[in-house]
């Protein structure tokens, strides 16, 4: 029945090819606009590390106070001052925890013709590599003394290893990053976490793969700034050391609390170490602290643009319009088929059997729309590059998973938009065609 | 308008249609308006004037190493700029932290007294020296120009005040909105000490084009320093007609003074053009999308009314030929749809009107968006009803010609 | 074969009431062709969307075939019109969309048939009613009596027990009514128990049996003056 229904829907719509055509076109652009906009959305909220984002988290501390905080909803900065990464670093109340900042090294090559150039570079503690599960092709991490010995070390990316040493082993040799040397502990496997979640704060959550990792105490110790933002309530004084001990916030900092009541815990440290630090005179205010996954930090971070949630939404009401549309032309389609229907009815076609053949008649439609919305999504994730930022646009793609949503949202779609054209054809009565003689 | 009456009647019966196309209109109406509002803000955003004379300027990207991040940079920076200054096709240039539209800069808060505990304005600053005005093309309207000896090295960490700075016309009317700022003091951060605003010049907007700095977006202050630092822009003014030369010998000349620094591949030598183009690239982009989905909405929504119009002039065939029979002219029943139509927009606009200013409200809270202003409401009802009939016009017209002789029709 | 007592169908708006139908009572025996006549608005049309349970009544009991038929739901009506029941209107209500092949085949396709069984059915069928050669055809290509004989013929294929036809002459010039009547002649010898509603006298006498409605009730044709009245009527609205 099925084939002998999908063939008097594929007659209907030749019938009327216009009307058709309209309808296709309806669904097809609908559907497109909603899942190119889609397409980015899920990129930018996308979850960088499934496996652990319950487990990572980010400690914030109200370093400034309740006039500051005042101005941002009573939040405490989003960044840690220099001063709370470190007591928070020598505490070590997480399974693992490091503090990090961005730091754009840059690598002068052996290469005597080769020019100097930037990497994206973080200062990091050991504990890094573990928490943010980075994979390595050789090598490893460098471990706890290295940071406590402000070691000259470093873990570079696969890309810069490619460059540097035609992808060979590298562990061991020598890098030269803003003219000094450091020796390379390990090589990392092709790592870069969408969003970029460990610094959402300096990169809104999209950037280049890093490809240099650093101590953070050797990049503190050799007064590398941050190549992020810093921000401070009031004057730093002048020089390094009155800046890092001042209260302006430009450090980053995870930990790793494997379960809930480690969380507990740590939120319980938190508020302890700032009331430590208000009855040490530092802070002259009560605790305000916060600890937020890595899912809770993307949110609260805004990673996901305003463009992608306002495109998503102007798309969506896009297809609920070109939906109401198709509700319209399916009713006056069926309705026009009254005396067909009737005669259908009055030759012992049941209820049932009309529902299934004009649900059918309108599925075909929807899979019309959801391959023109294919081609559509298509050109439109193409042109995706036109709003956004080169970053989250090359993020847009059409694989495998949003083509099949892209046709199951079209013939869903449809179907629901047929339901009532449907049941009013239903409900043509069989002696319809007898009466209106 | 005699007809209204008997037409209710007949909207009546046909509830779903007629519930149909004005939701369709009512929705439309609430995307359009909204849609249109945004086109309106990016665009005005996108033709926000910078302050400088666009064409002849590029900016290079520079960051020295293996030097000191705070202190290595201010000596070879300054060779940097002798340089570019003497190379051939370059009218001038000037070592800056940021320049309009730069994406990223120093932003701070401006007192006007030393003791008040809040700031007045917001501005951003630039730290430039005597050629400033020149490379930019920045026109003082009040004043002078910093003199030569007036600029100084600056340790980025640790700027210090400066005596006298230049203003955008903005920021002077901010601080002092009677118009008399020139020779006056401004407070800038929490400093102490007053800075004299010295020069006015008529428009310098920030580097940023996000909504965050939309509030002081042409406030801008220029300092007469020189950073230290080991990062640098060089924002250079080329003679007229020699910029793609000069994007090509301004980097080889620099590798040339020295070659240990990083200029980086991508964006790191750009003509102005292209600064404008990728400041504003997705304000452009939302306008396109907002301007594409308004017009296809728009075209669907009519074909959706033409459809279901020629569908009840199908339906009503035999009633219109008794109508005319009975005397009803051509004009009566093409007047007919059309009043039928007008009164489906007109509820559906009301509708659309209250779902516009609604969505809107919705919008301003989730996402830092402007009020919508009426103006596009009453654009978009206005739209809206003339696009219904005009969409109506081809299916009545054809109803008008339904000849009276189809009364007498029984199938 | 069909039994209607005391049935009654009333129609109901929000202002009047309409007896359609008034302690209806009819009986037809399996093999019988029977004519029922009857002046415009006396029930004729509504007696015969009952009988092919295209409508439900309002009271009193119809045995179709042996089953009482108020009790059954939208489903089991359905099966029995697809199964039991042939239609033949006077619209000749053919689905202008299909060809006449594929409209012979709408109640088989239904019945849930396998394709070869329908093919048979659906040749044989066109065959008797001598249209097979124009299997291909769309109804809009056929004159009226050729379409009423591809409806005759849709009717047919399903081999039902009853078959209802409403002035199946109605849109046809006389000749094309006269195949048509004689068509239907030779199915009722065959065996199939026929029930034409009409308003031509002269067809009526052609049934074995003819029933006469008067405002929604069967009357004694012998008795009733209104009789008499009625074919006067009858025979100056006929073509003939």
């Amino acid at each position: 029945m099925f084939a002998y229904y999908l063939q008097l829907g594929l007659r209907s719509l030749r019938k009327n090819p216009l009307l058709t055509a309209l309808m296709v076109m309806a669904i097809g652009f609908g559907v497109a606009a909603s899942m190119t906009t889609y397409s980015v959305f899920r990129a930018t909220s996308n979850n960088p590390i499934p496996n652990k984002s319950s487990r990572l988290y980010v400690p914030q501390i109200d370093n400034w106070g309740p006039e500051d905080a005042a101005e941002n909803k009573g939040e405490p900065p989003s960044a840690m001052s220099y001063t709370d990464a470190i007591n928070l670093m020598r505490d070590k109340r997480g399974k693992r925890q490091t503090a990090l900042y961005p730091i754009g090294l840059s690598i002068v090559p052996d290469d005597v013709n080769m020019l100097p150039f930037r990497e994206n570079s973080y200062g990091v503690y050991a504990d890094a590599f573990a928490m943010f599960d980075i994979p390595f092709i050789y090598g490893g991490g460098w471990n706890a003394a290295d940071d406590d010995a402000h070691s000259a070390v470093a873990v570079i990316g696969r890309e810069l290893n490619d460059k540097l040493f035609r992808g060979a082993n590298s562990v061991g040799r020598e890098i030269n990053l803003n003219g000094r040397s450091y020796r390379i502990t390990g090589v990392m496997d092709k790592w870069h976490p969408e969003p970029l979640f460990f610094d959402a704060v300096n990169t809104n959550g999209f950037d280049d793969p890093t490809e240099v990792f650093v101590p953070f105490t050797r990049a503190v110790e050799l007064k590398i700034s941050t190549n992020g933002n810093n921000n401070c309530n009031r004057d730093a004084g002048n020089g390094w050391d009155a800046w890092i001990h001042s209260e302006c916030v430009w450090t980053g900092f995870w930990v790793e609390l494997p379960t809930t009541a480690d969380a507990d815990a740590y939120r319980q440290y938190l508020n302890g170490y700032s009331a430590e630090q208000q009855r040490a005179g530092r802070f002259k205010w009560a605790p305000n602290t916060r600890l937020r996954n890595v899912m809770e930090w993307l949110d609260y971070q805004k990673v996901v643009p305003q463009e992608a949630k306002v495109s998503l939404l102007v798309s969506l009401g896009f297809l609920l319009i070109c939906l109401v549309n198709t509700v319209g032309l399916l009713l006056a389609k069926f309705l026009k088929r009254s005396a067909e229907i009737g005669v259908r009815r009055a030759l012992g076609a049941s209820r049932k059997e009309i529902y299934l053949q004009f649900l059918i008649e309108a599925g075909s439609i929807g899979l019309a729309g959801g391959v023109l919305g294919l081609l559509l999504t298509g050109l439109g994730v193409l042109g995706v590059s036109l709003v956004f930022e080169p970053d989250i646009a090359k993020l847009a793609t059409l694989d495998m998973s949003l083509m099949a949503l892209t046709l199951l949202v079209a013939i869903l779609a449809t179907v629901l938009a047929a339901f009532y054209p449907t049941w009013r054809a239903a409900q043509v009565q069989p002696a319809w065609q007898l009466k209106s003689n | 308008m005699l007809q209204i009456k008997p037409i209710l009647a007949a909207l009546k019966r046909h509830k779903a249609g007629t519930i149909l196309i004005a939701m369709q209109i009512a929705l439309t109406l609430a995307i359009v308006c909204n849609a249109l509002f945004i086109i309106q803000q990016r665009i005005e955003r996108i033709s926000r004037p910078s302050g400088m004379v666009e064409t002849d300027l590029m900016a290079i990207q520079n960051r020295f190493v293996g030097v000191d991040d705070f202190k290595g940079g201010g000596t070879l920076s300054r060779a940097d700029v002798q340089a570019l200054r003497q190379l051939p096709g370059v009218q001038d240039a000037i070592s800056v932290n940021s320049y309009p539209l730069r994406g990223g800069g120093w932003s701070t808060g401006v007192r006007l007294n030393a003791d008040d505990k809040k700031p007045k304005g917001h501005t951003t600053l630039y730290f430039v020296d005597d050629h400033a005005l020149a490379t930019m093309g920045a026109r003082l309207i009040a004043g002078r120009n910093f003199r030569a000896d007036e600029i100084s090295d600056a340790d980025p960490q640790a700027v210090g005040d400066p005596a006298v700075v230049i203003v955008s016309k903005a920021m002077a009317d901010k601080m002092y909105p009677d118009g008399s700022a020139l020779g006056k003091p401004i407070y800038l951060g929490d400093s102490k000490k007053p800075s004299t605003i010295i020069g006015i010049v008529a428009q310098l907007i920030v580097p940023w084009n996000g909504t965050w700095a939309d509030n002081f977006f042409e406030n801008a202050v220029l300092e007469p320093f020189l950073l230290t630092g080991s990062y640098t822009n060089y924002l250079i003014r080329t003679k007229p007609g020699q910029l793609q030369d000069v994007m090509k010998s301004a980097p080889a000349a620099l590798t040339k003074v020295n070659r240990m620094r990083v200029i980086p591949s991508e964006r790191g030598v750009r003509s102005y053009a292209m600064v404008r183009d990728v400041a504003t690239k997705g304000d452009r982009g939302m306008a396109i999308l907002m301007g594409v989905v308004c017009l296809v909405l728009l075209a669907i929504t009519a074909a959706g009314i033409v459809g279901l119009t020629s569908f009840w002039v199908g339906q009503r065939r035999k009633q219109i030929g008794v109508r005319r029979a009975l005397g009803a002219t051509q004009r009566d029943i093409l007047s007919y749809f059309l009043t039928e139509n007008l009164l489906i927009g007109t509820a559906g606009v009301v509708i659309g009107a209250l779902m516009a200013v609604g969505m809107n409200l919705w919008l301003v809270t989730q996402f830092e968006m402007a009020r919508l202003s009426l103006l596009y409401v009453l654009v978009g009802v206005v739209v809206l009803l003339l696009l219904g009939q005009g969409a109506v016009l081809a299916p009545a017209v054809r109803a008008s010609r339904v000849p009276p002789v189809e009364a007498t029709r029984s199938v | 074969m069909l039994k209607m007592t005391h049935l009654s169908k009333v129609y109901r708006t929000e202002v009047v009431e309409t007896y359609a139908l008034r302690d209806f009572n009819i009986n037809v025996n399996e093999g019988e062709f029977v004519a029922v006549t009857g002046p415009s608005g006396s029930g004729k049309t509504t007696f015969l969307t009952i009988a092919g349970l295209l409508e439900t009544f309002t009271g009193g009991q119809y045995h179709l075939d042996g089953v009482e038929v108020s009790n059954l739901n939208d489903n089991e009506r359905s099966k029995i019109r697809n199964e039991k029941i042939g239609f033949i209107f006077q619209a000749f209500n053919l689905i202008p969309d299909l060809n006449v092949y594929d409209n012979v085949e709408v109640p088989l396709r239904y019945r849930g048939m396998k394709g070869p069984e329908r093919k048979d059915r659906i040749m044989n069928a066109l065959e008797r009613v001598g249209l097979a050669s124009r299997a291909k055809h769309y109804p809009a290509e056929l004159s009226g009596g050729q379409q009423q004989r591809v409806a005759i013929a849709r009717a047919l294929a399903g081999s039902p027990r009853l078959l209802l036809a409403d002035e199946p002459t109605g849109n046809l010039d006389t000749q094309m009514a006269r195949g048509v009547m004689e068509l239907l002649e030779e199915i009722h010898r065959e065996g199939a128990t026929i029930v034409m509603v009409t308003h031509d006298p002269e067809l009526a006498a052609r049934a074995q049996r003819n029933v006469h409605i008067i405002d929604g009730q069967v009357v004694d044709l012998a008795e009733d003056p209104r009789f008499h009245q009625a074919v006067h009527a009858a025979r100056a609205n006929s073509p003939a």
